[in-house]
Formats: C-alpha cells, structure tokens, sequence
C-alpha cells in the first residue's frame, strides 16, 4: 500500500546512484556551513583573539606552559592543541600539555574523587601563576571545565574557554578571563570551527612572542 | 565548490564503510603523526553526538606498533581508516592491510601524497593550515554523517561481489598474501579468504610478514610492500 509513497520501504532498494549524488550534496552543503561558520568566528572573534594571544604571549614569556583540556571529541582536540604548540608546522615550540594525556592519572582521579575533579586536580598538583589553562567544550557547561576554570583562577593562571552554542556556563561564568563562543547548535560545525579558533590563536601567539629565550626551548 | 571532487569520493567512502558496517565489520582508526585524530574519529562512531543514532564499532589504534597491534585484531572484511600527513610512509601498510581483507580509506589534508594511496583517498585541503583549522576535522565528521545517511538505505547496504580479476584457464584469482609460517617449499599464508598452504618453490625462500601474490595454490611473485 505504502509502495507508492516510500518506494524503498522493504529495503529493495538496489541502485546506489541516486544515494551516492544525495551524499555527495550533503557533503557539499555541510562544508560549505562549516566553511561559513569558520569566518564567521574568526571575524566576530577578532579583537577577542588579539587580547588573548597577547595575554597568552605575554605568560610564555615569564615561562608559562599551557594546559588543554575537554571531554569527549574536546579531549581530542585539546591534545591536538597541545601537539600544535609544542611541535608547530613553523615558529617555535612552546611548553603545552593536555591533561587528558594521561589515562593513570584520569582514571585515577576519575575513580577515587570523580569525574567532575579530573582537570582541577591536575591543574593543583602542577600549575602555577605564569601559566594558561585553555578548556574546550562544546556546551560550554561541562561541570568537570567550570571547576578546572575556578582552580585556574585561584592559582593565578590566565583562563582561555571555548565554548560552542551560547556559550553556556562558561561564557557567564566569572572565573574565565576570556570565553571564545563559536555560536552554531551543531557539535561537529562547532569543533571545526573551534579548531579554527585555536589555530588562529596560535598563529597569532607565535606573531606576538616576546623576543628571546622562551621557557621550555 | 568548498569540496569539489571530494564530496563524491566521500560519498563512495561512506557507502563502503556502512556496507562493511552492516556485514559486521569493525573501523580501524590510526593517525600515526597525530594520534588525537585517531581517537576523534573512534569517538564519533562509538558515542554519536546525535541522540538515537546507532553505535558502531570504531576503535583508535595507539602505541607505536599499530600495524602489530592490527596483524592479531583484524579480521577480514573490516576497515582501516589512516589520518596521516604526506610524510609518513604508508604503502607498506595499506598493502598489508589489503592482504588482511581490509577496505583502507586515507584521509588527510596538507601536501599531497603521491603514494601510499588506498581503497579511498579523501584530501581536505593542500595547505599547510588545512591540517590545523578545521578543515580534517571536517572530513571525518562528513564521514560519519554520510555513513549515518546509508544505514537509512536498507537495501544498498548488501556487499556487492567484487572478485577481481580471475584467470581464464584455471578461474583462481591473484590474491594478495602474508606469509605466516614458512617451510621449505611450502608457506601458510594469510588472504582475504583466510588462511592456506601454498607453495613457494616460484619465489624461493620466504619469511613471516613477506607479501606474496598467490595464485592456484601456488606463490607466483613477491610482493614488494
């Protein structure tokens, strides 16, 4: 009866042309946001960026380290911003560290005090004053970044946060000196563009460094 | 055009993913130059962001010895998914893999590989930046996405038979083969298809690990990875 209306309702659909093309849009169109987002971000973000390169600029010049940090696909990209400035395509490396790097150190954390303390702990046991703690998360809400940022803040580090959607705590929380917002309610166009951000960043960083020895060299 | 001539190469990529998916095959991810990526790429698969979207096996390959972690692991008619820059050397592995019975997709961005190619090459982008900005991350969402969009198409989801080319007098295949133990004019070796003796007086002696084209039994010529 339905046949008319949905013709691959049994599942005997057998040509893959027509799927294939309808992928090949998608992919297209997908893209085609993503790319769209990605300036858009950079653009709405600009003057934003520069002060955080700076500030971030001026803490790796007193000999800061940076460390990154996420849950879920965030983790992945905060080790990738860990790789990008410890071991740049170009410039110099720079002292940064993910702290979701370590599975002995998270499970452990994760089992004895929770899952909600796995980066501020980190963060007690080695940060200090000079250095940069730069969270990524799409919700911009996750419990476990909103404490890592508060820690951050009692131990004099300057907070960088990326955030997706509205921003979410983060972006009104108080304990976060600077909050990126990439302002999109899709997680992956949000990562993408978040990568982009931090990119920027870096760039941006390595134009700024003070001259001289940096930490970590 | 932001993807060009990539949007169809993602399209045919997703189509062969959800059908090695669907016959009950596992994705192999490996990103021997960033390893996050590996990880990223397992995540989406295993824990989708979208409520109600089915979870697939998707595993990152981590430590230095991938391929030696995948020779034990991998069974055929699975996939291995590389992220790797131009630089590394990936020939020798994407054919190993294919005597394993692997379908190996090589997605990148930054210059251009001129080899090590695989069953499916998805390049983002040329520049160096392509790498860092979002641009790879995008390839491997679209991944998933197109693969998600296939699982909806019930009925294409079916392997279709692809054989190879078959001799005319004997009708056995060359196949592409791994030596697993070696004796003195004969081998057991790894395809596709399993495991089999074959003989190897053509070739001469062979050790474990060797690539060898097998054809009637017999091995006909070395393999050089």
């Amino acid at each position: 009866m339905t046949d008319f209306l949905y013709p691959f309702i049994e599942g005997d659909e057998r040509d893959s042309g027509a799927l294939l093309e309808d992928l090949g849009r998608s992919a297209e169109a997908k893209a085609t946001l993503s790319a769209t987002l990605r300036s858009d971000t950079l653009a709405a973000l600009d003057q934003e960026l520069e002060a955080v390169a700076v500030a971030m600029a001026e803490r790796f010049g007193r000999g800061g380290r940076l460390y990154a940090f996420g849950n879920g696909g965030s983790p992945t990209d905060a080790a990738g911003v860990a790789t990008l400035f410890v071991r740049p395509p170009s410039g110099r490396p720079l002292p940064a560290r993910s702290l979701v790097a370590d599975h002995a150190v998270l499970t452990a954390l994760a089992n004895d005090v929770g899952f909600d303390l796995v980066f501020s702990r980190q963060l007690i046991s080695t940060a200090g004053p000079a250095d940069i703690a730069l969270g990524l998360s799409t919700s911009g809400s996750s419990t476990n970044l909103l404490g890592a940022f508060a820690e951050a803040r009692r131990l004099g580090l300057l907070s960088v946060g990326v955030a997706g959607y509205d921003g979410g705590t983060m972006k009104a929380s108080d304990t976060i000196d600077h909050c990126l917002v990439v302002r999109s309610d899709s997680v992956h166009r949000i990562q993408e563009a978040q990568s982009a951000v931090v990119f920027a960043l870096w760039e941006r960083v390595q134009r700024l460094l003070p001259e001289g020895d940096v930490h970590g060299q | 055009m932001i993807l060009g001539e990539v949007a169809p190469a993602l399209a045919s990529a997703a189509l062969a993913l959800a059908r090695r998916f669907a016959a009950g095959g596992t994705l192999w991810c490996w990103a021997p130059d960033a390893p996050e990526h590996a990880q990223h790429v397992a995540v989406e698969f295993v824990h989708p962001v979208i409520v109600g979207t089915r979870a697939l096996p998707a595993v990152a390959l981590l430590g230095d010895d991938a391929i030696g972690t995948l020779r034990p692991m991998a069974r055929a008619g699975d996939v291995l998914l590389v992220v790797a820059g131009a630089d590394v050397p990936l020939a020798a592995s994407l054919r190993r893999a294919e005597a394993w019975g692997l379908t190996t997709i090589r997605l990148g961005a930054g210059p251009r590989p001129l080899n090590g190619l695989a069953d499916h090459v998805l390049w983002l982008g040329e520049d160096v930046a392509a790498r860092h900005d979002g641009r790879l991350v995008l390839g491997y969402h679209l991944l998933w996405e197109l693969t998600h969009v296939c699982f909806e198409h019930p009925g294409l989801l079916a392997e279709v038979a692809d054989d190879g080319p078959v001799c005319t007098t004997c009708s056995d295949e060359g196949r592409l083969a791994e030596v697993v133990v070696s004796d003195q004019d004969d081998a057991t070796v790894r395809t596709a298809a399993g495991t089999e003796r074959v003989s190897t007086l053509m070739v001469g002696p062979v050790r474990p690990g060797d690539l060898v084209l097998v054809h009637a039994g017999t091995a006909i010529t070395r393999v050089d990875p």
